[in-house]
């Protein structure tokens, strides 16, 4: 199922947008795939530039009947063309193998693939479900849920219960601007604010899996 | 065409039904003309706090089930001009009422009158799902106390849900001198977890006890302090601009008589 997700990804770079296939794929699961991708918003994709494909190596065949498919069923414009698709292709491969990926400093948070963004309070028995890392862009109150199997990040005052890493990644984590939650859960561990006093969050923090315990700690520097 | 406006909470208890007998009081006293709807099938209670239970001949339910025609339900009350019941049923309950009736009869109502308010049982059941249904805007009626903003929260998420944008609020109850002493929940707290506009603050009165057990609405009253901030949302809901009242009862009688008047000391 996941990586039926991904199997073809829309990335946009500096030139453009590029479709990026799967190399095992079977043609007529990439018509298949571009039709669930698309289908559903389709008017969002019309009139959108795609420079050229990526990641696969299709006969001239195939490539024309793709972009007659993106052009003419789906209103794209495409821009590129056989040759430079091959060009294209052989470099992404080189790309791959020896990319300078920044070593990272202390260690990966999460994983990388898809977030959700979610803009708005999230309110009192609301569940965001998520295959992947949710962004929400606001306040998530006391009785809403948010459920990830990557990392959580709330750009506002967490006061909900968070779940990441909810298919067992110890690696992720759940920040917030103000991180004041009912529960937090990480993976199959569980914790919450001490008793007492309502806790009040004054800095940015993130919930993280030290020794087996999910404990809260800035994570910007002290200033 | 009218405006249909569903006054809800959630939680019981909070005030929904003193609020939608003052405010639909408030707006007849303006001028208009307004329509009380009781939602709140099997617990009805908006005719005993407007005092009208005993005029009662047929109800919402009769309406809908075309046992009487829409005119023949609605109950004027005559100390007000224009003022209107559409009382709910007491001997059925919620399902008695599909939320395509409430539709058309809210319709037929904002076709002739300029308010229609909606008095919302508690719950988030059929009788919420009947008493949103026509609304095309909604209030909110929450108090200083975890459970009613919890319930509250969850209520805005399901108005919203239901494509009833931008909820407002109104705060009932509220003690000042226990919000002072921090017993009480901080109303800039309450707006900042909520997240919709402030329609109005109404301070705890011992007064609606005494109006609701008469059947007046506090806002007949000039000297109730619940009865003025009633009036105050019926001025923002009629679009004027009113300054929030201050609540401090440590204040002077001249200066809260300033504030009344919209003076302010800053």
């Amino acid at each position: 199922m996941l990586m039926k997700d991904n199997a073809i990804v829309f990335k946009g770079t500096k030139e453009g947008l590029y479709i990026v296939l799967k190399e095992e794929m079977i043609f007529d699961d990439i018509i298949h795939e571009l039709e669930n991708k698309i289908k559903p918003s389709k008017r969002f994709f019309e009139g959108a530039k795609i420079v050229n494909f990526k990641g696969k190596n299709l006969t001239p065949g195939e490539y024309e009947e793709l972009v007659d498919i993106l052009q003419n069923q789906y209103g794209m414009q495409f821009l590129g063309d056989y040759d430079s698709l091959c060009r294209s292709t052989a470099l992404s491969k080189e790309e791959s193998k020896g990319q300078l990926i920044p070593e990272p400093v202390k260690q990966s948070l999460g994983n990388e693939e898809t977030a959700l963004f979610i803009k708005g309070t999230i309110r009192s028995g609301q569940l965001i479900k998520a295959n992947g890392n949710i962004v929400v862009l606001g306040d998530v109150n006391p009785g809403a849920y948010l459920e990830a199997t990557g990392s959580i990040i709330v750009m506002g005052n967490m006061r909900g219960t968070g779940h990441s890493g909810t298919q067992g990644d110890y690696n992720t984590y759940i920040a917030a601007f103000r991180l004041e939650p009912m529960q937090l859960r990480i993976g199959d561990i569980i914790n919450r604010p001490p008793d007492g006093n309502q806790y009040k969050s004054k800095v940015p923090e993130m919930a993280v899996v030290r020794k087996g315990m999910i404990i809260v700690e800035p994570y910007l520097g002290k200033k | 065409m009218g405006e249909v406006i569903v006054i809800t909470s959630g939680k019981g208890g909070v005030g929904k039904t003193t609020t939608t007998a003052n405010i639909g009081t408030g707006l007849a006293l303006e001028g208009k003309s307004v329509v009380l709807l009781d939602a709140d099938i099997g617990l009805r209670n908006l005719d005993v706090v407007m005092g009208l239970e005993n005029r009662i001949v047929y109800d919402l339910v009769d309406v809908v089930d075309g046992i009487c025609r829409m005119k023949q339900a609605l109950i004027k009350d005559k100390r007000y001009p224009n003022l209107y019941l559409m009382p709910a049923a007491q001997t059925k309950d919620k399902n008695a009422v599909n939320p395509e009736q409430m539709l058309k009869l809210t319709k037929e109502l904002a076709e002739e009158y300029d308010y229609i308010l909606v008095d919302c049982p508690a719950g988030i059941e059929q009788g919420f799902k009947n008493a949103i249904v026509g609304a095309n805007r909604s209030i909110v009626v929450t108090t200083p106390e975890v459970s009613a903003v919890r319930d509250a929260d969850r209520i805005i998420g399901l108005l919203e849900a239901n494509g009833l944008r931008n909820p407002q609020l109104i705060i009932n109850r509220v003690k000042i001198d226990m919000v002072k002493r921090g017993d009480m929940m901080n109303i800039d707290d309450m707006v900042d977890i909520l997240a919709i506009d402030l329609l109005g603050v109404i301070p705890d009165d011992e007064y609606i006890v005494v109006s609701t057990n008469r059947g007046e609405p506090a806002i007949s009253d000039s000297k109730s302090l619940a009865g003025q901030a009633y009036k105050n949302i019926v001025k923002r809901i009629l679009g004027e601009n009113v300054p929030f009242m201050n609540l401090d009862s440590d204040e002077g009688f001249m200066s809260k008589l300033a504030k009344v008047f919209g003076f302010r000391k800053k």
